[in-house]
């Protein structure tokens, strides 16, 4: 009898408990918005910073990515002939990742064995992946020459590069 | 005793409060293979055909042989 007293008070309480679980999560940046602005150490030359900021004028591939996810490193040598291909007709378009290793030196041993011609920038901490809200590994934001967000990708895989190429000539055609 | 589930319910708060998600970009250690229940992934694969050979259905378990489940 008395637990059945108890019973309401107890499942009050239910709601209070389920708030307090859930997580503040950030604001996690979608088609449409400006890409928030930032400035990182590159990943392999110690003492250079690179900002997005710099590439303005150009649309812009940011890539989230981390040595231990797998789907990363299958779009790494894919995404390299993709900027390779359009930077030498000498169009308007560069690839700017983003390592988030926490240990920097797992990054930079991938990239010995599968360089590549973009700049990689490192954030060991974290902070530029939860300034954009990244949802999952990897995630790409393409920009436009405005630094407009025009497209989030989550994951890779093989096939996605056709859908990215295709993605990145219409803002390049917006240019001309 | 009220005073008693009051405090229960605040020590419940308080210890939910610690069930935070591993942002996508700090899961690094948990795709460590050894962090994997199944660590081989043939053997995850396989393990997988039986599962879905005796339920007739399919998806909805994890990635096998990796700990990220990054897609």
């Amino acid at each position: 009898m008395e637990l059945r007293m108890k019973m309401p008070k107890l499942l009050q309480t239910l709601p209070l408990l389920i708030l307090s679980a859930l997580p503040l999560s950030a604001h996690a940046v979608e088609a449409g918005e400006p890409a928030p602005a930032f400035e990182l150490p590159l990943l392999n030359e110690a003492g250079e910073n690179v900002s997005l900021a710099e590439l303005r004028g150009k649309v812009v591939y940011v890539d989230f990515w981390a040595s231990w996810c797998p789907p990363c490193l299958v779009s790494i040598p894919l995404l390299n002939e993709l900027r390779d291909k359009y930077v030498a007709e000498g169009r308007p378009f560069e690839i700017l990742a983003v390592n988030v290793d926490s240990d920097p030196q797992a990054g930079i041993e991938f990239l010995l064995d599968e360089p590549v011609n973009y700049v990689v920038a490192s954030d060991p901490v974290g902070k530029t992946p939860a300034l954009y809200g990244v949802p999952g590994m990897p995630t790409s934001y393409l920009l436009d020459a405005e630094g407009r967000v025009r497209l989030v990708h989550e994951g890779f895989k093989r096939s996605d590069i056709d859908m990215i190429e295709a993605e990145v000539v219409k803002l390049l055609e917006e240019l001309e | 005793m009220k005073l008693l589930s009051t405090l229960l319910v605040l020590l419940g708060c308080a210890l939910l409060a610690g069930c935070a998600p591993v942002a996508a970009w700090e899961r690094g250690t948990l795709a460590r293979p050894e962090m994997a229940f199944e660590s081989d992934a043939l053997e995850g694969a396989l393990d997988d055909h039986i599962y879905f050979s005796k339920e007739a259905s399919s998806g909805g378990n994890s990635t096998s042989g990796g700990g990220c489940g990054c897609n």
